[in-house]
Formats: structure tokens, C-alpha cells, sequence
């Protein structure tokens, strides 16, 4: 194997290239970090480039201490561990059927759930159902109304599909009804696909964002990325610190740092063990189909 | 043919009940899923009926005048929807040319490098922006092109003014794809890895005794070989074209760049959700809607001549 000057060149190129354009993947993530780990003062006066600069605890003692900001955070605790578990259980019972030969109806039901992916209900008349169903300001209305994501359910139905179906003859022979069928053979089966579909579900709880602003008039039920989004515009509670001080040791450019790392920390703490799957996941979900 | 069309429905009609009999259980596990579907996907989706009608809140769809074309003939006189029209369908376009190709040269220069542990050391890291939420990225990218940011840290370092990005018309459209490549960019690349990994490698073995090196490999082997999957996705892409994904937009969005940011979605939420123009704002989905079905129809028919459309 021998290479030419040119091809060479390109290596040192290509690995030089991607390693910095990686390092710009976590630098912003690193730099507010830094910033909310310094004194205001050196945050305003453009100091801090990834190594916090007069070293300060304040900023996060005030973050951490913020009620409102733990409120949002176990509104967005809750609906990502029942948002996910209930999405996983209608997705499981939906896709099961759907996979079995012996269900009549499965392609015209396959059907029409597939043809909800093209043709997108517009935003308002999503809007007066939700409203109409009764579901306006109700912490329910950041779950119900995304159950299914027709996109994991063909994932899970695809998987299901795989699985040979010599087992249902024999698990048929042995009196296995329908849902002893799924719970017992299929799901165990299917634990690699379940844990992609659920971390997918999880992710999208924790980021719940749009139906927040749709659906939720009442700030106490707001989950934390519109809690942040609040922080960050019309920045409420967070500036009204230093306007009433003017020399505390945290200002609204340390606060606001801080409070994006808050929301990013579980993510980037499970990020490592879930990497596994959601590689898998994702070349399931467009490949197949 | 009425009577065996009576026989069909009848044996139809048997062959169903039968099957129901023997597996209701099917039948009950999937009764939440279709009840979910009906109320919100289906429902709404005939509640788009509203665009033909004069809709007050009060009287529902059933007892709400019906005005035919009247909202959207009142669309096309209407200046704010053609300033939304031409930013929506702009930045879509500015996302089609700049920020579709990016995963796929990515995942081009991913392919070359061979030491593994680099090789997953830097594609989990550009795997990660894909987890963020909006709100977050909105945040990050605000806060290091503020006036106190890093960006402009650095501009001062090299003698230039700080500028206020985010509230500049001139920069927004680039901030939107620019910050669009950083999320996405990463997770793109799966799945034109996935489509790489499935190459015979004889092809390669082939080419090599030809005397082709990794360049010519690449743009003769694995760019063609990727062209199915790429026109796959970019099929999946065009049906969606003029929905730009509201959280990003509306997390960068400032009221000093409305004028060339403020798109179909964003623009729906206020003038409908917040104030209440129901049926108007209904009538720019649908014309959202119809646009993006019609480029779906056209793209997959151009791509059918190379036998590669959706269906």
C-alpha cells in the first residue's frame, strides 16, 4: 500500500479538518461553561475564552436555588419518564398488530397512520382539537397529543416483522394468548429496539418545547426549555437580580451561561451510555421502508 | 356484477367477522392507537376545512359561515404573506442547496479516516448537537454573538467593531442555516454511513487493481452507489420543503429581523394561535400543504425516470 504525496496531503488535511470542526461540536458548550463559572465583571469585559476567569461559585449557588427554575425542571422530569412509558406502551400495542399476518386489517390501518406522515394536520386546527378535547393548560397536553410518533412505531413494527414466526406457532401450541405472545416473546425479543424507540420518546420529552408555547397559558406548568426561553427573552426573574444590585457577583450573561448548561447536563451526562442505540435507531428508522 | 359484488361484501363482511372472533385481542390492543390517530391526526386534519369558512370560535365548524376562496383570495392581497411567503420559501431553499449536501460530504471525509478510535471519538461528538433542544442552541447562539459574546471578543481582538448579529436583518438567514449545519449536521451522516458500510467491497478491490486511487474511488464508486439513498432523502425532504421546523425559527427569531425571518409557522402562531385569525392563518397551512405535496409529486416523478422515487 503505497501512497502518493497528494493522497497524504489529504489525510493530514481531512484528520486536521474534522478534529477542529468536532472541537466547535463542544467549544460553545465549554466557553458558557466557563462563563458561568466567572465573575461578571470578566464575563461583560470579554475575558473568559474557555477557562473561567475570577473563578465564582455565585452564579450557580443562585441558579440552583431558583424554585422556579426545579419546578420546570419536574414538570420536565415528569413528562419524560410518563410521556415516554405511555408512548412506548400505545407505540408497542399499535405496532404489534400491524406486524401479524393474521390481522385482517393491518394494511388499510397501516395505512392510513403512514399517510399522517405526508400529509401534516396545519397548526391551528391542531390547535382547537387540543383546545377542544379539553386539554389546554394541563400538563397532559405536553404528553397526550404526541403519544405515537408514527416514525418509532414503524421502527418498532419493522423489528417485530423480523422476528420468525415459527416462535408464535410454538408459543401457540403451548395456549400463549396475544399479549402473552407480545409481552413475554416479542418484547423480550425486541430489547435493543425498545431502548432505541424509548430513548428517542425521552429525548423528545425533555426538549418539549412547541406544544408548551401552544397549550400552556399558566407558568407553573411550564417544563424547562420554555422556563429558558422565558429567562432568555423576556428575562424576568434572572435580570431582575442585578437591576435591584447593582454588585452581585452574578449578572444576567453568567446567569443565562449557567442556566443553558442546566438544561444540558442530563443529556451530555447519559449521552455516553445511549450511544449504542440511537446509532442503530436512526439507520433502522430510514433504511428500512 | 351487483350480485357478486353483494357476494364479495358479504364474504368480506364474514372473513372480517370471523377474523375479529378469533383475534379481538389484535383488535383491542390496536383500539387506542386508531382512537389516538382519529382524534389527533384525522381531526384535525378535516378541521383544515376551516380555511373555506368564516370560523368563529363560538359557533364551531358546523354552524361557521362558509365563504369558499374568500381567505385565500384575501392571501394574495395581503402584505404580510407575501414578506412570509419569500422568507419561508428563501431560507427552504438557502437549507435544500447549503444544508443538505453537508452530511453527505461529511460522511465522505468520515469514510477516510482509519484510525477507529479517532473515527469515533469525533463522530460522537458531532452526534451531540443533535440532542439539544432549540431553546438551547437558541440560547448558545445568542449568548456568543451578544455584544459581550465570544464572537465579538474576538473580532475587537483583531481590530474590527462588535456587531449585533441577532438583531440584524443582514445575518439572520445565515445564522439560521449556519446554526441548522452545527445541530443536524452530525446526524445526518448516519444514515449515508449505514448506506456506505453496504458497499461490496470487491468494487473497491476492482477499481484498485484499475489503478484508481481514493479520489477517483470515491467519485466513481461510492458517490453513485450513495445516489439512491441520497435521492431518497432528499424526496423526504422536498415533501416538508416550505416546513422550516418552528422551534428553530422561533427560538433565533427577534422582533428587529420579523422582516426577513418571520416565516409561515411562526407567523401562523401569532396572527392564529395568539390573535385569533383562525381561518386565514388555516388557509396559509393548507397553501403550506399543497405546495409541499405538489414538489413531492414532481421531484419523485423526475426521480422515477432514474428509478429511484418514493413510489
Amino acid at each position: 500500500m503505497k501512497q502518493s504525496i497528494g493522497e497524504r496531503l489529504f489525510q493530514i488535511f481531512n484528520y486536521t479538518l474534522l478534529i477542529v470542526l468536532a472541537a466547535t461540536m463542544i467549544a460553545p458548550l465549554l466557553q458558557l461553561l466557563a462563563v458561568s463559572f466567572s465573575s461578571p465583571i470578566a464575563a461583560d469585559s470579554k475575558k473568559v475564552f474557555l477557562i473561567p476567569v475570577e473563578f465564582t461559585l455565585a452564579t450557580w449557588e443562585h441558579i440552583l436555588q431558583n424554585e422556579v427554575l426545579w419546578r420546570a425542571f419536574g414538570v420536565t422530569v415528569f413528562i419524560t419518564i410518563v410521556g415516554t412509558f405511555l408512548s412506548m406502551l400505545f407505540t408497542i400495542l399499535t405496532a404489534f398488530p400491524l406486524s401479524r399476518k393474521d390481522f385482517l386489517l393491518r394494511k388499510p390501518i397501516m395505512l392510513m397512520m403512514v399517510l399522517t406522515m405526508i400529509f401534516n394536520a396545519p397548526m391551528i386546527p391542531f390547535f382547537l382539537t387540543v383546545r377542544e378535547v379539553g386539554l389546554m393548560d394541563s400538563i397532559w397536553a405536553l404528553i397526550i397529543p404526541g403519544l405515537i410518533s408514527t416514525f418509532n412505531m414503524v421502527i418498532v413494527r419493522t423489528f417485530f416483522l423480523g422476528i420468525p414466526s415459527d416462535l408464535d406457532d410454538a408459543a401457540r401450541i403451548d395456549g400463549c394468548n396475544e399479549f402473552r405472545l407480545l409481552f413475554q416473546i416479542y418484547l423480550q425479543l425486541s430489547k435493543p429496539v425498545l431502548a432505541t424507540i424509548s430513548l428517542f420518546y425521552a429525548v423528545g420529552y425533555w426538549n418539549t418545547f412547541k406544544t408548551a408555547v401552544l397549550f400552556l397559558r399558566n407558568p407553573d406548568l411550564w417544563p424547562l426549555q420554555m422556563r429558558l426561553r422565558a429567562f432568555f427573552t423576556s428575562e424576568e426573574e434572572l435580570a431582575a437580580v442585578d437591576l435591584i444590585m447593582g454588585d452581585f457577583d452574578f449578572n444576567t450573561t453568567t446567569l443565562k451561561a449557567a442556566t443553558i448548561i442546566f438544561a444540558t447536563i442530563p443529556i451530555v451526562l447519559v449521552y455516553p451510555y445511549l450511544q449504542k442505540y440511537f446509532v442503530k435507531g436512526a439507520v433502522l428508522g430510514s433504511l428500512k421502508e | 356484477m351487483v350480485e357478486k359484488n353483494g357476494f364479495w361484501d358479504r364474504f368480506i363482511q364474514n372473513s372480517l367477522i370471523k377474523n375479529v372472533r378469533k383475534h379481538w385481542m389484535l383488535y383491542l390492543m390496536i383500539l387506542p392507537g386508531i382512537i389516538y390517530y382519529i382524534i389527533f391526526k384525522y381531526i384535525p386534519l378535516m378541521g383544515s376545512v376551516i380555511a373555506f369558512q368564516d370560523f368563529q370560535i363560538f359557533k364551531g365548524i358546523f354552524a361557521s359561515p362558509w365563504v369558499g376562496l374568500e381567505n385565500f383570495r384575501h392571501l394574495l392581497h395581503y402584505q404580510d404573506f407575501h414578506e412570509v411567503l419569500r422568507n419561508t420559501a428563501l431560507i427552504a431553499l438557502y437549507q435544500l442547496v447549503f444544508q443538505f449536501p453537508a452530511p453527505i460530504i461529511l460522511a465522505l471525509l468520515f469514510n477516510e479516516i482509519r484510525l477507529l478510535i479517532v473515527k469515533r471519538t469525533v463522530q460522537s461528538l458531532f452526534y451531540l448537537p443533535h440532542f439539544l433542544s432549540w431553546v438551547v442552541v437558541g440560547g448558545i447562539v445568542f449568548e456568543l454573538l451578544a455584544s459581550q459574546g465570544i464572537v465579538n471578543a474576538i473580532r475587537e481582538m483583531l481590530g474590527f467593531e462588535p456587531i449585533l448579529f441577532m438583531q440584524e436583518e443582514g445575518y439572520f438567514r445565515s445564522i439560521v442555516i449556519i446554526s441548522g449545519i452545527w445541530k443536524e449536521i452530525g446526524w445526518g451522516t448516519i444514515i449515508y454511513l449505514a448506506a456506505i458500510t453496504a458497499i461490496n467491497p470487491s468494487l473497491y478491490e476492482a477499481a484498485v487493481i484499475d489503478g484508481a486511487n481514493r479520489f477517483k474511488q470515491t467519485i466513481y464508486i461510492t458517490l453513485p452507489l450513495l445516489l439512491p439513498t441520497i435521492s431518497v432523502l432528499f424526496l423526504l425532504n422536498i415533501g416538508n420543503f416550505l416546513e422550516l421546523g418552528f422551534d428553530q425559527i422561533f427560538n433565533l427569531l427577534t422582533p428587529m429581523t420579523y422582516s426577513v425571518g418571520d416565516i409561515i409557522e411562526t407567523y401562523v402562531y401569532r396572527a392564529g394561535v395568539l390573535q385569533g385569525q383562525y381561518s386565514l392563518t388555516t388557509a396559509i397551512g393548507l397553501f403550506q400543504s399543497v405546495i409541499g405535496f405538489a414538489l413531492l409529486w414532481i421531484f419523485n416523478r423526475l426521480a422515477r425516470k432514474s428509478e429511484q422515487g418514493l413510489w
